[in-house]
């Protein structure tokens, strides 16, 4: 049961970059940040190393990649100039609740450099549209263009290490079909919907056109229009409502990397680190888990994600989705029952169709919701529900369970 | 030189002009720890294995090998002439990885490049101050 966060957390040291003011030299974002951490480590007598959660708007996650950390509490919080004061509460809580029991939160602010510079220069690696951007100077000259010209790169290496084929990584795209055409508002419901609608066969997939190779069209995720949404409530309420709880029973969140240069194992995500800490706090594990919601923005982060979830052995993550079993009537546990990213819609991010489709499967209003569809309900309990962001970099892990 | 119609990235004076003042003259030059003793990259200003901040540059070998790859059959811009175009992430011999795209392969024919195949750096002028560095494979 929550409890009351004041006096859990306490500010235990502070410090500024080498240099503040007018840097005549010029500086950037990154160089302050990094700096004034370096520093406040050194004050408090701690490497970064030993930080576990990292908050700083917009730049939590190009700071722990630069400083080679894998946090498992991330928040980019960018809301203005109150955003560390903010920081501070969402750390505090997080360290009542026992996610972490320390965290930084950093600011770096090349204001007068930027200027000087003609807005050249806050370099605290914002993607590719930042010039400076320290990874991004090193990738953008290469002609990638988009996910699936990154996400080819894993697939390839997986195929290399684990002896995975093309074949079984369609399977996981003939399986969303297959769920797709029971979900009459999914993109790929059938051929009169989309004309690479469901059902296809593992065929289709591999006669697609290539987008990336490995990736061919039908290994991708569809790009949609979409809306979602969800409400969280507290124990006392949950039941206090028209509609029936589902329980958060254990959430977790890690990084590995913000580039795939910093990418140490090509066929291997945080969501190992996130999934263990849901289940950890769930008091539950892989096994007791009888629905999965897993990013499917391609057939290798679905493979990928399901093997690092402990739902398959390492190496064999295409096996959930083997001859159909982790489709409608599937002998295996049911696997993105909407039709997933791949066949009923992704909008850019797919992470709160996950959320929509755990919540109707586990409330049991998966045919009678809103647009709950027939045949499509299934027994399930508990769900696994896992997010993945970036080019494989972030993940969050959530275990769902029905009420009683 | 000037037509040279890819991405060009823009240089920062402050933390990575030892490598592109090497690319320069055609040698790669890479950051190292001058605690831990080993080499980084994407170059920082600190160490990403021990976070000591005395970094200082060498000049690598320029030797490595394909640690995985991809076929690239959708591109922008000048980029998209050249489909399909093989791009790979690079184990330096030195330790840690750099992104390319790949010399010497053909995109057509992505079953005969090999994972583990040597390779080695090379650059292509930009402009006359950012030479841009590529791998070949030579095995």
């Amino acid at each position: 049961m929550p409890t009351n966060p004041s006096m859990a957390a306490a500010i235990v040291g502070a410090a500024e970059s080498n240099k503040i003011g007018y840097i005549e030299e010029g500086t950037t974002n990154n160089i302050l940040f990094i700096e004034a951490i370096k520093n406040v480590c050194d004050q408090v007598g701690i490497s970064p190393s030993e930080i576990q959660g990292i908050a700083a708007p917009n730049a939590a996650n190009f700071l722990a990649e630069y400083l080679g950390i894998h946090p498992k509490w991330i928040d980019t919080t960018s809301v203005g100039g109150c955003s560390f004061q903010m920081q501070v509460h969402h750390a505090m809580a997080a360290i009542n609740s026992g996610i972490i029991d320390i965290a930084v939160v950093a600011h770096g602010e090349s204001g007068y450099s930027a200027r000087k510079n003609q807005g050249k220069g806050r370099g605290a690696g914002r993607g590719p549209g930042d010039p400076w951007a320290p990874a991004s100077m090193f990738e953008a000259p290469y002609g990638t263009s988009g996910a699936p010209s990154n996400y080819s790169h894993a697939m390839t290496r997986h195929m290399h290490r684990w002896g995975s084929t093309k074949e079984d990584f369609a399977q996981v795209a003939v399986t969303t079909r297959d769920w797709a055409t029971l979900n009459p508002r999914a993109v790929m419901h059938s051929k009169d919907t989309h004309p690479n609608g469901g059902p296809i066969s593992v065929q289709d997939v591999l006669d697609s056109r290539i987008i990336s190779w490995p990736l061919n069209l039908l290994d991708c995720c569809l790009v949609t229009d979409h809306g979602g949404a969800v409400v969280v409530a507290s124990a006392e309420r949950a039941r206090s409502f028209r509609t029936p709880p589902v329980w958060i029973a254990g959430a977790g969140e890690n990084m590995s990397h913000t580039s795939m240069l910093e990418m140490g194992d090509f066929t291997a995500t945080s969501a190992r680190a996130s999934g263990n800490a849901a289940y950890t706090m769930a008091g539950m594990g892989p096994s007791e888990m009888e629905l999965a919601m897993i990013y499917d923005s391609f057939t290798v982060t679905a493979a990928i994600t399901a093997e690092m979830l402990g739902l398959t052995p390492r190496g064999e993550g295409p096996s959930l989705w083997e001859g159909g079993k982790a489709g409608p009537g599937g002998a295996g546990i049911p696997v993105n029952t909407n039709g997933g990213g791949l066949s009923f819609s992704h909008s850019g991010m797919y992470g709160m169709m996950l959320l929509v489709e755990a919540y109707r499967q586990l409330s049991g209003t998966a045919e009678d919701g809103v647009h709950g569809i027939e045949g499509k309900q299934t027994s399930a309990k508990t769900a696994v529900v896992n997010g993945t962001g970036g080019s494989l970099s972030i993940t969050g892990t959530l275990v769902l369970v029905a009420d009683d | 030189m000037a037509n040279y119609k890819k991405p060009i990235p823009d240089p920062d004076p402050y933390t990575t002009g030892p490598f592109w003042d090497g690319a320069k003259q055609g040698k790669l030059v890479l950051p190292r720890c001058g605690d831990c003793n080993r080499a980084h990259f994407y170059p920082r200003t600190i160490c990403p294995h021990c976070h000591s901040m005395n970094i200082e540059w060498f000049e690598a070998s320029g030797e490595g090998w394909i640690h995985t790859f991809a076929v690239q059959h959708r591109a922008m811009g000048a980029w998209a002439e050249e489909v399909p175009f093989v791009t790979a992430y690079i184990d330096l011999k030195e330790g840690d990885r750099m992104f390319t795209v790949l010399r010497g392969v053909d995109g057509n024919k992505p079953e005969d490049i090999k994972i583990g195949a040597p390779v080695k750096v090379e650059f292509e002028p930009a402009t006359d101050e950012v030479h841009i560095p590529f791998w070949r494979v030579v095995g």
